[in-house]
């Protein structure tokens, strides 16, 4: 995917955005290339919204320079808005207006739009066409989004948070949407709070905290680039402090996650040995002891010593 | 274009489909009207005459008699100063002038040595229909005193005079539309700010819609509702409480669409420094009920304490109620009404400028 023949879609270099002394985005670069799906993670407050909403031409950036389509978004955010779609992270929108009503509204501010039946079939939103969106479920109305971002048939797709506070099924279903836009040779940009959701749809994906890119490129790559090792985990010992889990062999770090810990290790027997010698010395028991593979939210907990989902 | 009518429609839409939203604008002046009007009215159906009597002979108090018998005239007596006085504040109809050597002149025509004795009566031509009640009823109290003599003895002089002043009613149909007008545009405030808080400005600034695009759906909007509230309260105002409408209507319609730009620009203000709906919520009700009570909404101005008056003077509903009753209903002019559109126009600039300075699209 980040082959030398890729085109690039979004490019960012050096990005810079500040509320007063404190750097919202600060010295931001990537590109994203026609066609993948292109992931931005990070916690609350790590920047992330600054930094789609700049690519979308909704803030300017106080240094850097940013291309999107080929278009300088700083001076010419009009002339991006035509070609790219965009969710936010709240879909409320015209509460007393039907969907159609709604589609059709959007349609009206664009040059070149699809047919409204045709977004309506593709969100399979055929049977609430004419029910008003206050009325939609949490699933519908985010589809309504989406179907809102694609009304100008766009190249670029950001979309922020778009699972956000859905059920799983309605997620999943949101997932496949997803999948078929990729299908159709969208390049889609999007933020998630879901580890899984990453892992599922980004064929590559940056992590950012406090303003700044800690990390770039696909899963693989972040995960192997961070971890050779593999997390052993289980439920919180009392009695076993922080210090006596990292002396013990092979362990790089320790992490706490919701009452579990979790010992990044090179040596899995080592440290399992050491770690059953140190509770039978307290007479407790570690209680569901397991030993994985790093995922994404492993390096995500260790880049950012918070958990994605808090 | 097509974007500004498409807007335009999706808002008239959500606004025609908020119930509470529709009431507030077109039923509660309405309901504001009744009741005042009914407080007003004083529940009376019988015509306020006022009878000056200077001559104080036999013949003029028998034909005080005359009038003070008729079952649909309230008679008040007083001097010709006084009854003119009543008059010009609306608390008369008309006013019947007998004058001085009345009783001598009736003598001599009905002794056929003179002309028949003349009775001037007082009538607001405005007021046409009004006016023509009291003239109908004179003439007929006339001829009821002329009974028998031949040729008449008594022929009324009418005079024409204008009233400064208007019955309850008349003034505050005019001073409702002015109010409601006045509301219809700073409650602009409250969606726009809440599309802000919903986000909803934002998702349309990720559009290709202009900012000027948005805002003319607003104004276009709001314009829209205020001729239709106009012309309910004009309607239900001539229909149903007979306020006679003197002015031109495309005038009214005018001053109308001049006072919601002038205080839809306030309600850009306001939604220049609230944050959540509900604090611009609050400060709408902060401005909005002084400006109801202190603009001369119920009663004039110059029946306020002075230190209110001076406040009155600088309140923009103040200029709009007043321009609206001088066009109306011929209203006495608390400022000439070029005055009053100036300071509408002058106080829409200074808003608007004042918003585009400080509103936060995000």
């Amino acid at each position: 995917m980040a082959g030398t023949h890729a085109e690039v879609v979004i490019g960012a270099h050096d990005l810079q955005k500040h509320y007063g002394p404190l750097a919202a985005v600060d010295g931001v670069t990537f590109e994203v290339y026609r066609g993948e799906v292109f992931g931005l993670l990070g916690p609350n407050g790590a920047g992330k919204t600054t930094t789609v909403e700049m690519l979308e031409g909704l803030r300017m950036p106080d240094g850097g320079t940013l291309e999107v389509l080929g278009i300088d978004v700083a001076a010419h955010p009009d002339d991006l808005k035509e070609r790219i779609g965009v969710t936010l992270q709240t879909a409320e929108l015209y509460p007393k207006l039907t969907v159609v009503e709604v589609l059709d509204l959007f349609r009206s501010f664009y040059r070149r739009s699809l047919p409204t039946e045709e977004l309506i079939d593709f969100l399979d939103l055929g049977e609430r066409r004419n029910g008003r969106t206050k009325e939609l479920s949490g699933g519908q109305r985010q589809r309504l989004a989406v179907a809102l971002a694609l009304v100008n048939d766009p190249e670029v797709i950001f979309l922020d948070e778009p699972t956000t506070g859905l059920d799983p099924a309605a997620r999943r279903s949101l997932w496949d949407l997803i999948e078929k836009l990729k299908g159709q040779g969208k390049t889609i940009l999007l933020t998630t709070h879901y580890m899984e959701e990453a892992e599922v749809l980004c064929d590559r994906l940056a992590i950012m905290d406090h303003g700044k890119l800690i990390e770039m490129g696909t899963i693989s790559e972040v995960v192997s680039r961070r971890f050779k090792e593999r997390a052993v985990q289980f439920d919180r010992v009392e009695g076993l402090d922080d210090a006596r889990l990292a002396a013990m062999t092979a362990v790089s770090s320790v992490k706490h996650d919701d009452g579990e810990v979790l010992l990044y290790t090179s040596d899995v027997p080592a440290t399992i040995s050491d770690l059953l010698a140190a509770t039978e010395e307290l007479k407790v028991e570690a209680h569901n002891l397991t030993v994985r593979r790093a995922t994404l939210e492993d390096v995500f907990l260790v880049l950012t010593g918070r958990a994605l989902r808090d | 274009m097509r974007a500004l009518l498409s807007l335009t429609v999706a808002n008239i839409k959500s606004f025609v489909r908020d119930r509470q939203a529709l009431f507030w604008t077109l039923a509660f002046p309405l309901i504001f009207i009744f009741l005042f009007g009914a407080i007003f009215s004083g529940g009376s159906s019988k015509t306020k005459i006022g009878f000056a009597d200077a001559d104080g002979s036999a013949a003029s108090i028998a034909l005080q008699q005359v009038f003070a018998s008729v079952p649909v005239v309230d008679l008040t007596q007083g001097t010709e100063d006084e009854m003119l006085a009543k008059f010009q504040h609306g608390d008369v109809s008309g006013v019947v002038v007998v004058a001085k050597g009345y009783g001598a002149a009736v003598a001599a025509a009905d002794a056929g040595t003179g002309p028949p004795a003349s009775v001037t009566i007082y009538t607001d031509p405005s007021q046409s229909s009004t006016a023509n009640i009291v003239k109908g009823l004179v003439s007929g109290v006339l001829a009821q005193a002329n009974l028998g003599s031949k040729p008449q003895s008594i022929v009324p002089v009418l005079a024409d005079l204008k009233t400064q002043d208007l019955n309850a009613v008349s003034y505050l149909v005019p001073s409702i539309l002015g109010m409601s007008i006045m509301q219809l545009g700073i409650f602009s405030a409250i969606p726009l700010v809440g599309d802000r808080q919903k986000l909803i400005l934002k998702r349309l600034s990720a559009t290709p819609l202009r900012r000027w695009q948005l805002i003319g759906s607003n104004i276009i909007m709001r314009l829209l509702l205020g001729l239709a509230q106009t012309s309910i309260i004009v309607g239900i105002g001539a229909l149903v409480f007979n306020v006679k409408i003197t002015g031109n209507l495309f005038a009214v319609a005018g001053l109308s669409m001049l006072g919601a730009v002038a205080f839809i620009s306030l309600g850009y203000v306001v939604a220049s420094f609230a944050k959540t709906e509900e604090s611009a919520n609050g400060m709408v009700s902060a401005i909005q009920f002084p400006l109801m009570f202190l603009s001369g909404t119920f009663f004039p101005i110059d029946v306020m304490p002075s230190a209110l008056q001076g406040v009155a003077r600088f309140l923009p509903l103040t200029y709009l109620s007043d321009a609206m009753r001088q066009v109306m209903v011929n209203g006495a002019a608390y400022a000439p009404l070029a005055v009053c559109v100036a300071v509408l126009a002058g106080w829409s600039v200074v808003c608007f400028g004042i918003s585009a300075r400080f509103f936060k699209w995000q």
